[in-house]
């Protein structure tokens, strides 16, 4: 892989506002602090962290869904300020639209790109095809499992072909099962379309199984703990399998340690 | 106060029953009451049809016809009044009326509600003259209306369509404000322009709260014509029912009521199919 840096974050804080009902001030809540970090071209890289240090929320200023007090967020050089199509988000919740069918949700992206309705058609099968939902086109959101939702909303954003995926805890609603088959997806999928991929999780297993590298953020605020190597070579064995190896589970306790010791930073 | 607030208590109630709402995926088998044959239902609903009707029959007979009339002497009014023509003219003449001051409340009330919904100036400049006239009982300005615009169509037009828009804007205004914060940003990560925002994600997801708008709206614009025609009796249902009133002709008084009663069920149900048709994914357990 050759390793060039297709984005960087370059000390991204944020603090939040937080409005004082009845009388009582306005607090601040920071959420991130410096948060610097390069990802380069073709990885995939996992950011993990406790619940609420702030994982939705930079990739939210990734994406450009929200402004940062300071700091830069950079793809191939340029500043981002709003967001763009070089850039696919997967949601970490629901979030197909229910009025349109499986093919219509994938559709969406380019519908906003103005590509004739026969070329969207196409494109849409053709990536449906891709996440193994073929079957599922026409079908409406509640019709569908959880994964195949997940799988519908991976599809959506693939279609607009971003050169940058940021996948907001995508499986993490899905039942064990479930995420373990798609989570192998995920990495097929990435072998086909080689997509920079910026994964935020907070299952440890799914971190190391999916990434090349794997950002440990701190809470409160957010800052960058240390980032890991995964030196697992693609393509990789089956989960299960590669729990068994030594090195999993010493990277797997690491990160463990990582997450739990982290002092809180006076504000 | 804000619409929201006061749509929160009010009409959004009837917005907010379980055929509006996307219904969650539950497996009800396990608390489902015991399975019953759809044909014995019908036969229930008829024999429930036939014992009142019939008991209506049989008690109406005994009233004085000057208090109460039954089903056979209001059929015969019906078959009079039809085959003179006043039955058709006076439905023709309401509907009339009802379709057009629907038609304009329709227009008023979505546009009107889907910008108060959206953009917080708007809702600044109207919040205040729409919470005040949605909770002023509209009949009564009727009689200043009248002293306004005469006695003719023009006047029941304004009456219906006042009666009619409030339901459909405080119900547009809901959709709007309840539009689910996810889905606008799947459009903003999508990098949709505001108006495709609007138009992609906005109205498709405030349908359904739009189509209970119009449902109730028809019926308040039913209720606002009889109450339009009662005023300037000259023609319609309504005028019909205030002259065979007055006539003490209760049988024929029953005829206009009965055309009400077949139009509001109708138009209900011709709405409900209509949002069924624009909105299946409501519709999970059919
Ligand atoms: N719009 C907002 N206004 C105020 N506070 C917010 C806002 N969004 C997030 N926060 C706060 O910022 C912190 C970080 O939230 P964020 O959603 O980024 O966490 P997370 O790491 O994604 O958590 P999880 O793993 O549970 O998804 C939380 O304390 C949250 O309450
Ligand atoms: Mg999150």
């Amino acid at each position: 892989m050759e390793h060039r840096i297709k984005l960087s974050a370059e000390k991204v804080s944020k603090t939040f506002r937080i409005r004082g009902g009845g009388g009582t001030p306005d607090s601040f809540l920071p959420v991130l602090r410096n948060v610097s970090f390069d990802i380069f071209e073709g990885e995939i890289v996992s950011i993990i962290g406790e619940s609420g240090c702030g994982k939705t929320t930079l990739l939210r200023i990734i994406q450009g869904l929200i402004r940062h007090d300071a700091g830069d967020v950079k793809v191939d050089d340029k500043v981002v300020v709003k967001p763009g199509r070089d850039r696919g988000f997967v949601f970490q919740q629901a979030s197909l639209l229910p009025w349109r069918t499986a093919r219509a949700n994938v559709e969406f992206g380019l519908e906003l790109q103005n590509i004739p309705p026969a070329k969207r058609r196409e494109k849409a099968q053709d990536l449906l095809a891709l996440v193994g939902l073929s079957h599922a086109q026409e079908q409406f959101p509640h019709e569908l499992s959880g994964g195949m939702q997940q799988r519908v909303n991976l599809a959506r954003a693939l279609a607009i072909d971003p050169a940058i995926m940021l996948m907001d805890e995508p499986f993490s609603a899905l039942d064990a099962q479930t995420r373990e088959v798609l989570q192998a997806e995920l990495l097929r999928i990435q072998q086909e379309v080689g997509k920079t991929t910026i994964f935020v999780t907070h299952d440890l297993d799914e971190a190391i199984y999916l990434s090349n590298r794997v950002i440990v953020l701190a809470a409160k605020p957010g800052r960058v703990k240390e980032v890991i190597d995964i030196p697992f070579d693609h393509p990789r064995p089956p989960l299960p399998e590669l729990r068994g190896d030594p090195r999993f589970q010493e990277l797997r306790g690491r990160m463990w340690e990582l997450i739990r010791s982290a002092p809180a930073v006076a504000a | 106060m804000t619409v929201q607030s006061i749509s929160g208590e009010l009409d959004i109630g009837s917005a907010k029953t379980t055929e509006t709402n996307p219904v969650p995926n539950i497996d009800y088998e396990d608390i489902e009451p015991p399975k019953v044959k759809k044909s014995h239902l019908w036969a229930v609903r008829l024999a429930s049809i036939v014992f009142t009707v019939g008991s209506w029959e049989i008690l109406g007979r005994q009233v004085d016809p000057l208090f109460m009339s039954y089903p056979s002497a209001i059929a015969a009014a019906a078959v009079r009044l039809t085959a003179s023509g006043e039955l058709i003219s006076a439905t023709y003449s309401s509907l009339r009326i009802v379709a057009i001051s629907f038609g304009l409340a329709t227009i008023i009330g979505l546009a009107l509600g889907l910008l108060i919904g959206r953009y917080r100036y708007v809702e600044a400049a109207a919040d205040w003259l729409v919470n005040a006239l949605y909770c002023t009982p509209k009949v009564a300005i009727v009689p200043l209306v009248i002293i306004w615009f005469g006695l003719g169509d023009s006047a029941k037009i304004f009456i219906v369509t006042l009666l009619t828009v409030f339901p459909i804007l405080i119900n547009a205004i809901a959709g709007v404000k309840n539009v689910p914060r996810n889905l606008i940003d799947v459009g903003a990560a999508f990098d949709a322009t505001e108006p495709e925002i609007f138009r992609k994600i906005i109205l498709p997801s405030a349908l359904p709260y739009m189509m209970t708008g119009l449902r109730l709206g028809i019926g308040r614009g039913l209720i606002g014509m009889v109450v339009a025609e009662f005023y300037t009796a000259i023609n319609g249902l309504g005028a019909m029912i205030v002259k065979y009133g007055n006539q003490y002709d209760t049988a024929s008084m029953f005829v206009p009521i009965l055309v009400l009663m077949l139009l509001g069920v109708t138009l209900t149900i011709a709405l409900r199919s209509l949002d069924k048709y624009f909105a299946p994914w409501r519709y999970v357990d059919d």
